[in-house]
């Protein structure tokens, strides 16, 4: 078989040698525990302040101001229920979000919602990007939190984010981005930008798996999710993470540091790659492709077809793909995504998402020019002939 | 693959001859309460499935079959109920959710066979029963399309249970080997079938009604809570205050009715049945044939009289019991399946035999 082409980055790309390198002292003589006193601890509490003031420049932000989290999904919970348990008592009871945010927002809502929050899902344009019109009549002074993540995961689409952060603001809502998918596609900076919390995760960008960070705006209150010691000014209780710190600081300096070149080398790729299947499957949909897109996430329907199939297909030959949320089994649901942006269920039922990252040659793209476009035809013929 | 101790060996053996095998497991219901964001499915099968192909090193995928398996099999077992009759959903989920709807997931990636952990094994493109008489499960596969069968492969077919228990211990499939076996429908876990019809019934559907309860003769002599909880050759939930133990011989839909009787008029001494499916050579009128009108139930020599479409008549050769409308009749020459379907009706034992009309 030929070499495998993995087009899954945006659901975890491999850990850089770098990063490897600059985290295996602290899986061996500088194992200490960043709260003990001793030399030990000081050594550990050393490497995990730098890390801290190192995110916190890679965000524009101070070091106090970034919370280590065991990744995206924790400092999503942490902001919204956090903000929200802080703030209820305030007599601000909503929480504005659009409807194709990331589980991790989006069950965190829910979750606000059992607690008495009332839920406010935003208008989309077919293109996925915000509805000006809704945000203004549903972000108001009643509006708590308002979560709007900055890059989608499955289609690509940008949001304005520092103008959505600035109108929410002005409301004086609690503002919160995931910007997962966006760290290192985007500019981001605290110190221009207007959102008070901010969650990234150190496996999108060449970290391990298992930490993520929370930027909080100075002044932020937010209600710890866990209980117990002081760490990170009780914020996140628990001993601290610090191998993983001391990689996601380094991914991150890493990842600024190429990220002009590297998104133009993904557009690149991604333009080529949308222009080969759209060449040979003239009716394929790209979703999202009207608006302003992150360089590496490319999702495409072709009618007739199915995901689950046509994935199959594709990991069977080699390439690695991913198509809507994956269900606890494994089983593959529409997304919610396409839904929410109006495309219809036959469409969203055979969306595939293909994410570039650090793997992704000229070649990968070549070939999957070559095997999509006959997978298609296959799984065409027997829809046809049934 | 389910999980199960039976679909983890058949995947075993045939990664053991060299076959390129894709295992896959097929998700068709869903548990629990309805939550859009966490969707529960049977997971602990998945996940054992799953175990089992990290173990084979072969790839594992779950299919989402729910929208068509609920359309296909579970719709009708509702109706099924609803129409007084007793449902079989395996039938229905073999013949139209794996050896269709599954199988052109198999063609999609140009899987030339389709494996399963089916007791029964085919034999120069016939299917035939398996070698493990306990087991067999060629009841349920009946319905299947004939050209299916050049495409199937059954490797436990050739075992007995114990045997391929053996085999998942010899193998090193720990994770299943010792597995329970389950009995019941597989969207219906807790055996209480009921709450399915509740939940997919209007509640003023006859079946959930209350009707009369009566003897052969036309006697009214109780009340029943809903003819759907009943089946033919039932004692649960028969009146008593009888000489002879008593049992449900049929359910009249129209009137709700349900007609209880001895053991003796629960037999019957032929049966038509509809929907046949040949798996072999249409067999000519008068051909002495072995059935098996439930599963379980011994086999008995029977005589096609009428075949009609694809409705069909069987005389049997002595009465048999609880012959039950919406449950399989299977043709069996010797060992081989000639094909099977949906009993309508059973013919009471003392009519006389009609004379042929075709």
């Amino acid at each position: 078989m030929p070499n495998p082409v993995y087009l899954d980055h945006a659901a975890t790309t491999p850990v850089r040698d770098e990063v490897f390198e600059a985290m295996k002292p602290f899986y061996g003589p500088r194992f200490g525990n960043p709260s003990s006193t001793h030399r030990w601890g000081r050594e550990a509490r050393a490497a995990l302040d730098e890390a801290r003031e190192r995110v916190g420049r890679c965000l524009g932000a101070r070091p106090d101001e970034i919370c280590f989290t065991s990744g995206g999904t924790e400092a999503d919970n942490f902001a919204i229920l956090g903000a929200w348990r802080a703030l209820k008592a305030k007599g601000r009871h909503a929480i504005a979000c659009t409807p194709i945010e990331h589980k991790a927002v989006l069950g965190a809502v829910h979750q606000a919602a059992d607690e008495g929050a009332e839920e406010r899902l935003l208008a989309m344009t077919k293109d996925g990007v915000v509805d000006r019109g809704s945000f203004d009549r549903l972000v108001d002074e009643q509006v708590a939190v308002c979560s709007m993540m900055w890059v989608n995961n499955e289609i690509g689409t940008v949001q304005p984010i520092p103008e959505l952060a600035a109108k929410a603001k002005q409301r004086g809502a609690i503002f919160h981005t995931d910007a997962v998918q966006a760290f290192g596609k985007v500019q981001i900076d605290a110190q221009k930008q207007l959102f008070d919390l901010l969650t990234i995760s150190g496996h999108k960008f060449g970290a391990p798996k298992g930490i993520g960070a929370l930027f909080i705006r100075r002044g932020t209150e937010l209600e710890p999710l866990l209980h117990g010691g002081t760490q990170d000014r009780g914020r996140r209780p628990g001993t601290e993470n610090v191998a993983a710190a001391v990689g996601l600081a380094r991914a991150a300096e890493l990842t600024l540091a190429e990220c002009e070149a590297h998104c133009a080398r993904l557009q690149k790729l991604r333009d080529k790659l949308e222009a080969g299947i759209v060449e040979k499957v003239p009716d394929a949909v790209i979703h999202g492709r009207g608006a302003e897109r992150a360089p590496h996430i490319t999702n495409v329907s072709v009618p007739g077809t199915d995901s689950e199939s046509l994935l199959m297909a594709l990991d069977l030959r080699g390439i690695a793909c991913s198509g809507g949320s994956a269900c606890q089994s494994g089983s593959i649901d529409a997304s919610h995504v396409l839904s929410a942006i109006g495309v219809r269920p036959d469409l969203a039922s055979a969306a595939v998402r293909m994410s570039l990252g650090i793997l992704t040659t000229d070649e990968c793209i070549d070939r999957v020019i070559d095997v999509f476009p006959s997978l298609v035809a296959k799984a065409r013929q027997l829809t046809t002939a049934q | 693959m389910s999980g199960g101790v039976d679909s983890s060996v058949a995947a075993a053996i045939l990664v053991e001859q060299g076959y390129d095998v894709i295992g896959a497991t097929m998700k068709l219901f869903c548990h629990g309460t309805d939550v859009p964001d966490r969707p529960c499915c049977s997971l602990d099968s998945v996940n054992d499935a799953r175990r089992v192909c990290e173990q084979l090193g072969i790839p594992h995928y779950v299919l989402n079959l729910e929208s068509r398996f609920s359309h296909d099999v579970v719709d009708n077992f509702v109706e099924e109920y609803a129409r007084g009759r007793t449902p079989i959903p395996c039938v229905r989920c073999n013949t139209f959710t794996k050896f269709r709807d599954f199988l052109k997931k198999a063609d999609g990636v140009d899987a030339q066979w389709i494996a399963t952990g089916h007791y029964a094994r085919i034999v120069n493109g016939e299917l035939h029963r398996g070698v493990d008489a306990n087991k067999d499960q060629t009841y349920f596969l009946w319905g299947i399309d004939r050209a299916v069968l050049q495409r199937m492969l059954l490797p436990v077919g050739d075992l007995d249970k114990p045997r391929t228990r053996a085999l998942a211990h010899a193998m090193g499939l720990e994770v299943i080997a010792d597995k329970a076996e389950s009995q019941e429908i597989c969207f219906v876990p807790d055996g209480d079938y009921m709450r399915i019809l509740e939940s997919r019934l209007p509640a003023d559907a006859p079946a959930l009604q209350p009707g009369p309860i009566m003897i052969s003769n036309g006697a009214v002599i109780g009340e029943h809570g809903g003819f759907a909880r009943y089946t033919v050759g039932q004692r649960r939930g028969v009146p008593g205050g009888f000489p002879q133990p008593m049992y449900v011989i049929a359910i009249r839909p129209e009137t709700r009715t349900v007609v209880i009787g001895t053991r003796d008029e629960l037999l019957g001494s032929g049966l038509i049945a509809r929907e046949i499916n040949w798996l072999a050579k249409r067999p000519p009128l008068g051909t002495q044939i072995s059935v098996r009108v439930r599963h379980r139930a011994s086999l008995a020599r029977a005589e096609i009289v009428r075949i009609d479409g694809d409705e069909l008549e069987i005389a049997l050769d002595e009465p048999v019991s609880s012959i039950t409308p919406g449950q399989s009749v299977v043709l069996y020459d010797g060992e081989r399946v000639l094909g099977g379907g949906f009993i309508e009706s059973a013919r009471p034992r003392r009519t006389a035999l009609p004379v042929l009309a075709a």
